[in-house]
């Protein structure tokens, strides 16, 4: 069995897209996305009359006409941003109210996953080609039932799933940031949380941890260091281990075939934990470019017989 | 959340998510980009070799026309780093640019094979910027003379490669802190001198200078005796100035060797990019590389006035005819230090500038062992060259892939005379590499059209034309001059057959290498083409 594994992708159009069509690009039989889906920023497109005004990289421009519109949102969109349509007195409005900006936020993270789940439809011939998400430490938990709602579309987060032998356990939750997100837990509750979800699996030996936190310690979670004000520390020269204990020692324990990680875009790295292959794909959204990992799984002996890690 | 705003009106909207840091500040990427372009090891050591192959040259000239055109490369690879920002700098680019065999080829030969040679030269460095001048301070001539013996050399070379291997095991945490202390301490020192020579004067320094001589090689009159030597090889050079500018081009290839690395550190910055990143890469390494030249104008004026540029020529061409005045390399800070009759201090002075030393060495195998990691994670490589020992966290076998080369050219170094000679090879493969990295440059608005739209650089025009595009076409015809001349010129020791044939081998090495991927990796069943293959969108 061959599958395509891609994580954070942020909200960027293109690559989900190009998420869309891996699965025939790689010849794989399963897709999964592995968390982070929604974007981090909101880029107002102020409606005036008979025109629009964005500001894109400090560049303002005027945009004249509907289609000129249109290229413009998907530029927005394809960089991971979400374009909001404002009138000048929402642009007020959500300038002076931070409640407001939130209530926004969540309003273009759930259409804007409606829209690329409706993409999805298309794309993978009504869930004929099987389609794996769950959620991120950055994912609001209200897409979770805009996921589970989608007919081709599987929703993973916290649940046991068999892929033709292989069984797949998957959770959105990391170790605390310091941006302080949605999906995080001190060590010892997401220990507790592995330990529920590995109790479902009836074979290790046949088991994927799909985790978005990365092990620590494993060169899968090297991030750069961040001073108080998260500024690089040391021209961004000094990186550090950022990732799960908890994560590590479910591996270390449990001993599953293959463990697959997101979380930490930077550090695009494998590495083994005794029998396991774990591995973090890295994400570089921001440039369109979908990195990912090509994996074949051997039924027979249980164990991952080729791997690519991709640029896509 | 946050609020990013023109003038009150709000125009992006940032929530609280994972990853969203600044840009590294603009005062760390001078430090970098000074400590790269390291005048007080780099440009002093090439002096030494440049006056004497170009007498007609004009330093200051060249070193002014070499920063314009290298300020050039600072806004070609400005664009490159806020359009692609990531860790891995011209692997990356060229991989995703131009495709993943030329990236392997000339990211393994310019960040990896090449640096096995600058291993030695930094090991000679620290035999003539610290141990010859501390053992001859110290009282000890003969034991300074060691370290120019062709052992002394090698166990340098040996110790430095040691020096690196340990900082890139250890990691860059401790190293990293302890690098601002080591600029701003090299910073001290070198102000010393600049006030030594400042507020002395020439009649002072040429009695301090034959004072110090007596007293430490026991040569006797020895101002006057190396003017008359070099006089005597027939040397003979011009005043300091501005012209002429025929041969004071030709001293801009050698002058590469320290000014052409002002981009060396900054690959990193956020994910969201705004407007400003751009100026600000931009502005941190220019501001380094123009600190790096008005430091050495300071210094070449000074050395004019209170050392006389002549007299300074005169030591450089001893050294370059393999007859140094007193057997050792003529270090000029120590010689600013002999205005100061007081042992202590003229030790305190040496330790103070090796300061630069110390704090650049440890970045020596750094971008080797990201290559050797990278090209390990697209299969290039054996995946055991990525992998980190457990319990110390030690890259065993990257260590390999680095160490052993470096050791085994640096006993080629020492023992092979000749071998000495091809300082410049260590520039110009690295040049080769930047070459293509200016060709992605060129082509990236036809190449990535989505990508380059997104980019803030795409935004920089100049009468209409985009100036990173422009910047990388100057790029790549100064580049391509220097080339020309290192090759075509013999008096920059590139272009004989032993020379070739060692840079002939990391090229050829480095296709090999991919060849021989691709091929077993196809027998694996798995593409390598795959990995930089463009999945469509529609």
């Amino acid at each position: 069995m061959k599958i395509f594994f891609a994580t954070d992708i942020h909200g960027s159009e293109v690559c989900w897209r190009k998420f869309l069509n891996s699965a025939a690009f790689y010849k794989a039989d399963l897709v999964v996305l592995g968390g982070d889906v929604t974007g981090k920023a909101m880029v107002p497109i102020t409606a005036r009359s008979g025109y629009w005004e964005v500001t894109l990289r400090g560049e303002t421009l005027r945009i004249d006409s509907k289609s000129e519109l249109d290229d413009v949102m998907t530029r927005i969109r394809n960089s991971g941003f979400y374009p909001a349509i404002v009138s000048p007195d929402e642009l007020t409005h959500l300038g002076q109210n931070e409640a407001a900006v939130g209530e926004r936020f969540e309003h273009e993270m759930i259409s804007s996953l409606d829209r690329w789940l409706d993409m999805a439809d298309g794309k993978l011939r009504g869930g004929e080609i099987p389609c794996i998400l769950n959620g991120g430490n950055d994912d609001i938990f209200e897409i979770d039932n805009v996921i589970e709602s989608s007919p081709c579309v599987s929703f993973a987060e916290g649940k046991l799933m068999d892929l033709d032998g292989f069984s797949l356990v998957s959770m959105g939750w990391t170790n605390p940031t310091p941006w302080n997100t949605y999906r995080e837990a001190p060590e010892d509750e997401l220990a507790a949380k592995i330990e529920q979800l590995a109790s479902l699996v009836p074979d290790m030996g046949r088991a994927i941890f799909n985790f978005h936190a990365p092990p620590y310690g494993t060169g899968l979670d090297e991030a750069p260091a961040l001073d108080e004000n998260l500024r690089p520390m040391h021209g961004g020269a000094v990186m550090k281990p950022v990732g799960s204990t908890a994560v590590r020692d479910a591996i270390v324990k449990h001993q599953p075939m293959l463990s697959v990680h997101g979380h930490i875009h930077e550090s695009r790295a494998i590495k083994r934990l005794g029998r396991t292959m774990a591995i973090n794909p890295g994400s570089v959204y921001g440039d369109g470019v979908l990195q990912g990992a090509v994996l074949e799984l051997d039924k027979k002996k249980a164990k991952v017989s080729r791997y690519l890690l991709v640029n896509g | 959340m946050a609020t990013e705003s023109v003038t009150g009106t709000p125009t992006l909207f940032l929530r609280n998510a994972t990853g969203l840091v600044r840009g590294w500040s603009v005062r760390d990427s001078i430090i970098y980009a000074c400590l790269a372009t390291n005048f007080v090891t780099l440009g002093i050591y090439e002096f030494t070799f440049a006056g004497p192959a170009f007498p007609q040259g004009q330093f200051i000239t060249s070193i002014i026309i070499s920063a314009i055109l290298v300020s050039f490369l600072v806004v070609a690879y400005s664009g490159l780093i806020v359009t692609i920002p990531r860790a891995g700098g011209d692997y990356v680019w060229q991989t995703r640019i131009l495709g993943g065999g030329i990236g392997f080829v000339m990211a393994a030969t310019g960040w990896w094979f090449i640096l096995w040679l600058w291993a030695p030269i930094y090991g000679n460095i620290l035999s003539v910027m610290v141990f010859q001048p501390l053992w001859a301070t110290l009282g000890s001539p003969s034991g300074a003379l060691w370290f120019t013996s062709k052992t002394g050399i090698f166990v340098v070379c040996l110790i430095t490669i040691a020096i690196a291997g340990i900082l890139v095991s250890l990691g860059m945490a401790g190293y990293a802190r302890i690098q601002k202390w080591c600029f701003y301490g090299g910073l001290v020192a070198f102000a010393v001198v600049i006030i030594l020579l400042l507020v002395n004067s020439h009649a002072s320094f040429v009695s301090s200078f034959n004072y110090e001589a007596q007293k430490i090689f026991g040569v006797h009159n020895a101002y006057a005796a190396t003017n008359a030597a070099a006089n005597k090889a027939g040397y003979s050079t011009y005043n300091i100035g501005f012209g002429p500018i025929g041969p004071t081009m030709l001293l801009v290839p050698a002058m590469m060797f320290f000014i052409l690395w002002p981009n060396w550190g900054s690959t990193l910055y956020g994910e969201i990019r705004g407007a400003s990143d751009f100026k600000r890469v931009f502005t941190g390494m220019f501001t380094g590389l123009w600190m790096t030249v008005l430091l050495v104008i300071v210094f070449l004026l000074l050395v004019d006035k209170t050392i006389g540029w002549g007299f300074y020529q005169n030591l450089n061409s001893l050294d370059y005819n393999a007859t140094p005045q007193f057997g050792i390399w003529p270090y000029p800070f120590m010689f600013a230090g002999w205005l100061v009759h007081n042992t202590a201090f003229q030790v305190i002075l040496i330790l103070g500038l090796s300061l630069w030393f110390f704090g650049w060495v440890g970045t020596l195998f750094l971008s080797s062992s990201r290559v050797i990691f990278a090209a390990a994670f697209d299969r290039v490589l054996p995946d055991r060259a990525a992998e980190v020992s457990e319990k110390r966290k030690v890259p065993f076998y990257s260590l390999i892939l680095m160490l052993l080369p470096a050791a085994g050219l640096s006993a080629v170094y020492a023992y092979w005379l000749s071998f000495r000679n091809y300082t410049l090879d260590a520039t110009l493969v690295i040049a080769m590499t930047y070459l293509v990295s200016a060709i992605a440059v060129v082509i990236l608005p036809w190449r990535k059209p989505d990508l380059w739209a997104a980019s803030p650089a795409s935004r920089f025009k100049l009468f209409g034309v985009p100036v990173v595009p422009a910047a990388g076409w100057v790029t790549i015809a100064f580049l391509v001059f220097d080339l020309v001349e290192w090759f075509s010129n013999d008096s920059y020791f590139v272009n004989n057959h032993d020379s070739l044939y060692f840079m002939g081998i990391m090229y050829v090495l480095a296709i090999v290498l991919y060849v021989v991927a691709r091929i077993v990796r196809r027998r694996q069943g798995i593409d390598l083409g795959l990995v930089n293959k463009e999945i469509p969108v529609e």
